[in-house]
Parts: C-alpha cells; structure tokens; sequence
C-alpha cells in the first residue's frame, strides 16, 4: 500500500525540495532571459522593418513548431560539438529561454498590433518620435494587455521544465523518479507531493501576475 | 507668406488615385474650411500635411520645409503642426492632464513646473480644468475632444488641422468643441485647416471654403462667395443636398 510517512521521509524530501529548487532556479532564469529576448523579437516583428522582420518571423516560425524536448535534446547533445560545454542546468536554461522567447515574442507582437493604430497617430501628431512613442504610449498599454496570456506561458514553462528530466537534470520530476523507484509504495505519495509543489510554485506566479495587473490598472 | 503649399500633388493607395493634381496654398493665420461629399479625399488631404500620408508625387512644403524629400524629419513639421483627429486618440494609459503635458516635457523639454502651468491653463480654456486627473475614459466624447484640442495647443503650433473633429460626437456635444475652435480661430494667429461637415461653423469662421470631389479640388473661393453663389455644378449639388436637412 501507499506508505507516505517513508515516502516523504526528511532525507527524501530535502532530495526532492533540492530538485524544487533546481526547478525554480532553471524557470526564473528562463523566464528573465525569454521575456527580454522575447521583447526585442516582438518588437522587432511589430516594427516591420524590411527583410529584417520576415528573416526573425519565419525562423521564429520555426522554432515554435518544434516540440521543447527536442530543442532540449538539442542543445545538450550538440553545443559541446561545437565547442560550448555547459553545466546541464546552463543547457536547460538556454534551450528553455530559446523556445519561450519565440513564444513570447508572438504574444508580444501580437500585444502591441491590438493597440488602436490612433493612439500611434495621437503620439506622433505631436512630434513624438517613433521610440517615445512605444516607450510611454504604446508599451504600456500593450503590456497591460498582455499579462494574462504572458503569465500562462509563463507557467507552461515553469511545467515544462520537467522535460529536462529527459536529459537528466536533476529537478523535482527527475528526483521524484529517483525517489520512486526505490519502492513502488512510494510511488503515489511521491506524485502527489510533486503535483502540490509544482500547483504552489503556478499558483504564487499567477498571484503576481494579479498583483502586476492591479499596478498597471 | 504661405503656411502650406501643394504643388502638383498626387496621391495613390496601390492603384486607386486618392488625390489628383492637388496645387493649394494657404496662408499663415488663413482659417480654411475643406469640404466634400464621403471619400472625396479630404481627410486624406489634410493628413498629408503632417506625414500620416505620404505623397507620390509633386511638392508639398511645410512650413518651408518640402515634405517628399526623405531627408526631411517629420518630428521637426510635426512640432508645428498639430492635430485633431475624429476619434481624439487621446493616450488611454495617461490621465488628461498628462496628455497634455507629455509632448511638451518630451519633445520641447519644457520645464516641469511650466508645462503643468500651459496644461492648466489650456485646460481652463476649453473648460475642464476640474478633469486634470480624470482618465480619458471617464470622459464624454465632447470632453475628449476638447483635451485632445488642449493637448495639440500646448505644443504651441503654428499650424492646427482638424480631421472632421464633430463627426464622432453626440450632437448635444458639437457646440462645446466648436465654440472652442472659434475662439481660436479668432484668437490666435494660427493657420488652420479644418475638415467639417458643420457649415454654420464654416460661414461663421472660415476665410475660405475648399470644396473637393473624388480627390480632386473643384472649388476654392472666399467664404462668402462660396456660400452665396458656389460656381461648380457638384458644390452647388453638395450644398443642396446639406442645406434640405
């Protein structure tokens, strides 16, 4: 039967809150990285700058119609070929933060072409030039705009992180295994453990994302 | 001197010829109202004069500065000429005094202290110094367009174009936005281009009626005499057609 007293015994569970850890840790460096490469690739988009533009639209294409397990694969196989060795921890980031910034970007472009085209009209009709007006019009608006579908992708990559297991990264998902297989008695009480950390990580960023929300209001 | 000059002007969106041999002067501190039936290019008219629409071909000078040269920056016209648009586009992020402080403070660096000053001041003007720290929304449409009037006054322009101003308001709303525009025009020694269906406010303030038709000026004569006995047949169809109702 389920034996939970073993299964989350304290040297099991200081293993598994140092997967937590590895877990929060890879998400907030990709999703730092992501939101601002995602930013200037949306941007990038928005402004339909010529070829430019299309060139970062089709390879951003591209990238969002890979599955994330095969860029994480990728990334980890074959970097140190041409010569970059990263810690797995470093790999999972740059693949995560390759993969997301491609998702955010399109939420970010898709943000700033929902702002009415008066509002650029307004601004530049004053002399504006083309950067203040996205910085104190435009971007602040969009932004607003784009908490609720940022937030949810952003937590897509807080759950996705758990593919890195496929690549042996020692977060919660991968430990969790660990932990499990010592005994199938453990296997239900470990899962239920994980669904609970991984739910309170999602749920403290969605509280976040209602307090930003508030702010910008 | 003249304010703005077209000369030979066309203008095409891909194959349709939106404007058609336009040549027009206006003079600094002319009050000229354009007329016409729908899509007959007026509103494309005016917004070519601050850069929201490019030309094809001919000279349009600003100013004195030529407008289809691409060496030219459009920030610099733009300082000089303001803008009302039908739909206000007042900022939706920017309370009202802050939009109209915030192309002065960015654009002309204007002291903090004396751009609230102007705004304030601006904003008692058109009667709403009680809404500085209203958000737009809270607004009614007459009210916005009365800020977004403030906000194009601050810049302090030599040059004001009015893109059918009235058309979007509630018409209990029309008279506080055109009382406005006829101080200033009386005021001020601004040039102003003003695109309206509204002809009471054109026979009581313009100095010259522009009458166009698919792209194309058909008529450009004195206020009074273009009321009183228009020469073309189609100005003469067009002030029927808005005096019967």
């Amino acid at each position: 039967m389920n034996d939970f007293f073993a299964a989350l015994s304290a040297d099991n569970l200081s293993y598994l809150l140092q997967g937590l850890g590895v877990t929060v840790g890879v998400s907030i460096f990709s999703i730092i990285i992501s939101l601002i490469v995602g930013s200037f690739v949306g941007i990038a988009m928005f402004e339909k700058i010529p070829y430019f533009s299309s060139l970062i639209g089709t390879l951003n294409n591209i990238v969002r119609n890979l599955p994330l397990l095969l860029i994480i694969f990728f990334t980890y196989f074959s970097l140190p070929q041409v010569g970059i060795r990263l810690p797995i921890f470093w790999s999972t980031v740059v693949a995560m933060s390759f993969f997301e910034a491609a998702m955010l970007s399109e939420i970010i472009r898709g943000g700033l072409e929902s702002i009415d085209k008066g509002q650029f009209e307004g601004a530049r009709s004053t002399g504006m030039s083309n950067k203040q007006t996205m910085l104190y019009v435009i971007m602040p608006q969009a932004y607003k705009k784009m908490i609720p579908p940022l937030i949810s992708q952003l937590i897509s990559l807080v759950k996705d992180t758990s593919l890195a297991s496929g690549i042996v990264l020692a977060d919660l998902t991968y430990r969790g295994q660990v932990v499990y297989a010592q005994n199938s008695h453990y296997i239900v009480p470990i899962l239920i453990f994980m669904t609970f950390a991984y739910f309170v990580v999602n749920y403290l960023l969605s509280l976040l994302a209602k307090y930003f929300d508030r702010k910008l209001a | 001197m003249s304010m703005i000059e077209f000369k030979d002007v066309e203008k095409y969106y891909g194959h349709f010829h939106a404007l058609k041999d336009i040549n027009l002067k206006i003079d600094a501190g002319e009050t000229v109202v354009l007329i016409g039936p729908s899509g007959s290019g007026k509103s494309t008219l005016i917004r070519t004069v601050n850069g929201l629409e490019e030309i094809q071909e001919g000279q349009l000078i600003v100013d004195g500065y030529d407008l289809h040269d691409p060496k030219t920056d459009m920030n610099k016209i733009r300082k000089n000429v303001g803008m009302v648009f039908q739909h206000f586009n007042l900022y939706n992020n920017k309370s009202v005094l802050e939009n109209i402080m915030l192309a002065p403070r960015l654009v002309l660096k204007r002291d903090e202290a004396e751009n609230k000053k102007i705004a304030m001041e601006l904003l008692e003007r058109v009667g709403l110094a009680d809404k500085a720290d209203n958000m737009p929304s809270a607004l009614s449409g007459g009210q916005k367009q009365r800020v977004a009037i403030a906000r194009s006054l601050a810049m302090k322009p030599k040059c004001l174009l009015f893109d059918e101003p009235t058309s979007a308001l509630d018409p209990e709303m029309v008279g506080g936005v055109l009382k406005v525009m006829r101080e200033i025009a009386q005021d001020s020694d601004m040039t102003m281009l003003v695109v309206t269906h509204e002809m009471d406010f054109a026979k009581a303030v313009a100095d010259r009626v522009i009458f166009m038709a698919d792209g194309a000026i058909l008529e450009d004569a004195s206020t009074e005499e273009f009321f009183k006995a228009p020469k073309n047949e189609r100005a003469k169809q067009f002030l029927s057609q808005v005096d019967s109702h």
